[in-house]
């Protein structure tokens, strides 16, 4: 793939990510009838539970819950866990797969791999003289899959059922301030705008060219399109400054406030607080 | 760069929560005061442009393509304060949108991208350039600031790694990141030595050269005029 292609790629990757978000947001399910700032925090809550939990049977009912959360969303499970699945594995299986063996992580072998004539050292670094994987390392790669599968799962469901502005404005559960919280929502529309302008850039680029272009006009070419969407954005940026100090805006940030929670989102609250409890009880228990 | 959900224990994400924090409300202080009732727009058109940059990407050697963190190029463009604040952004965004970078991560990698990076990058940048207003020493400063800036951060970002199998394991089991700081510090640093920083160095360097011949006016570092 060149760089036109890897380029033009990832901008409809945000483009489609957005309106894929949306969409899903919009559906009728038992996620999307929550209040946003209760769904923000129960991800953040979810993100400690996940990160706190040491057993990997608990770390699995996680993995139910979530997935039954899934299905009470009407979120589409087999597209969302493909997703996943493949995030899990390069992030949470193949980088630390090593670490399953006792060059890294000792312990007792499980499964011998190799065996050399006599142990090496190099400085602080020890190779034993038989390899293997250890009960320890394979323990740290599950729970690593499982946790890094979790914490996916948890914020792939939240956002793929509230409205990226909403997320945004919950931030304010955190005390986050206006400003931030405006900038945020302000460069996101940005973003849409310059994403179809680099689009329709690289799209025009794309039909022009009849041969290969080499690497150096090419870094040329990209420096030259950072520096049109820099002076594009900037132009932007007076436009926007002009349209706010025209209809009176003196810096003063007001966000339009929330509705009061209902007895759902209430229940709801209870609900994730309990499931919570439960998860950290499991890990005692087991 | 950006660490997943999973990857550091409570004892670390909370903490730099507390810090990303503190430098963030620096930040914004510093910048509602210098730019008043702009400070929203200016900030956001900065974001998108911090988010944007990370889209384009260029050829390098291998016939493989590369991109940018782009916090280097946007701290020379922009400053430090305002290249905080918009990488941030632009992190934020991409861990809610697309799931890239943890959400118990996210106080560490705008800490490692949004605050150790831009600041390296703008004393890396001074510290070469001296008082020279062109020639190779103002190129090499930028390609220096672009690939130290970013060694930087996946320094700090390998010593967050590499601290977890001392502070949180259980029995010899490993619970977060299971390398501690002999292996996770040589393998991260290396290869963004050997790789990675240089695209960021090229890039910085590139887009800055640019930048400097057709509109030198709107570049930061070489003003005088702070924001």
């Amino acid at each position: 793939m060149n760089f036109i292609d890897a380029s033009l790629k990832k901008i409809a990757e945000v483009i489609k990510n957005a309106y894929v978000h949306w969409e899903t947001a919009e559906r009728n399910g038992f996620m999307q009838r929550l209040d946003p700032r209760l769904k923000v925090l129960f991800l953040l809550y979810c993100a400690v539970i996940i990160s706190l939990i040491k057993k990997l049977p608990a770390q699995g009912a996680v993995a139910v819950f979530l997935l039954i959360l899934i299905l009470l969303s009407r979120l589409d499970a087999w597209r969302l866990y493909r997703r996943i699945a493949i995030f899990a594995f390069l992030f949470g299986f193949l980088v630390a797969l090593p670490s399953a063996f006792n060059i890294i992580t000792p312990g007792r072998i499980i499964l011998h791999v190799a065996s050399l004539s006599r142990a090496y050292r190099f400085w602080i670094y020890e190779i034993p003289q038989q390899i293997g994987i250890t009960a320890e390392g394979s323990f740290g790669v599950a729970m690593l899959f499982l946790r890094v599968a979790n914490s996916l799962t948890a914020a792939l469901l939240i956002i793929h059922t509230t409205p990226f502005f909403e997320i945004i404005r919950a931030l304010k559960v955190f005390r986050v301030p206006d400003v931030f919280i405006m900038t945020i929502i302000l460069s996101y529309k940005y973003i849409f705008i310059f994403s179809r302008s680099v689009e329709d850039m690289y799209l025009a680029m794309k039909s022009r060219l009849a041969v290969p272009i080499n690497r150096s006009a090419a870094r040329d070419l990209v420096a030259g399109r950072i520096f049109f969407v820099f002076k594009k954005s900037w132009l932007r940026y007076e436009d926007t400054c002009r349209a706010m100090t025209a209809r009176g805006f003196t810096g003063e940030i007001m966000l339009y406030h929330f509705r009061n929670f209902s007895a759902a989102d209430a229940a709801a609250g209870v609900l994730f607080i309990l499931a919570g409890a439960f998860f950290l009880l499991l890990q005692v228990m087991i | 760069m950006h660490i997943p959900d999973g990857y550091l224990s409570p004892q670390t994400y909370v903490p730099l929560y507390a810090v990303f924090a503190g430098f963030l409300a620096a930040a914004l202080r510093k910048l509602r005061k210098s730019l008043s009732s702009k400070t929203v727009p200016y900030l956001g058109m900065a974001a998108a442009f911090s988010f944007l940059i990370m889209m384009f990407n260029v050829p390098i050697p291998g016939g493989t393509t590369g991109h940018a963190v782009g916090a280097g190029i946007v701290t020379l463009l922009l400053g430090p304060w305002v290249a905080m604040v918009s990488v941030s952004v632009a992190l934020i965004i991409q861990a809610l949108i697309f799931g890239d970078g943890g959400i118990t991560a996210i106080g560490a990698n705008c800490f490692n991208m949004a605050v150790v990076m831009p600041f390296v990058a703008l004393w890396v940048f001074k510290l070469v350039r001296g008082k020279a207003a062109g020639g190779w020493r103002v190129s090499a400063a930028a390609f220096l600031s672009g690939y130290l800036g970013l060694v930087a951060a996946s320094l700090v970002t390998a010593v967050e790694f590499g601290i977890q199998p001392l502070i949180a394991s259980e029995g010899g089991k490993p619970l977060y990141a299971p390398y501690g700081l002999e292996i996770a510090v040589p393998v991260m640093t290396v290869e963004h030595l050997v790789l990675f920083g240089i695209i960021e160095g090229a890039i910085t360097l590139l887009v800055l050269r640019y930048f400097l011949k057709n509109d030198p006016e709107s570049v930061y570092v070489m003003k005088e005029e702070r924001v």
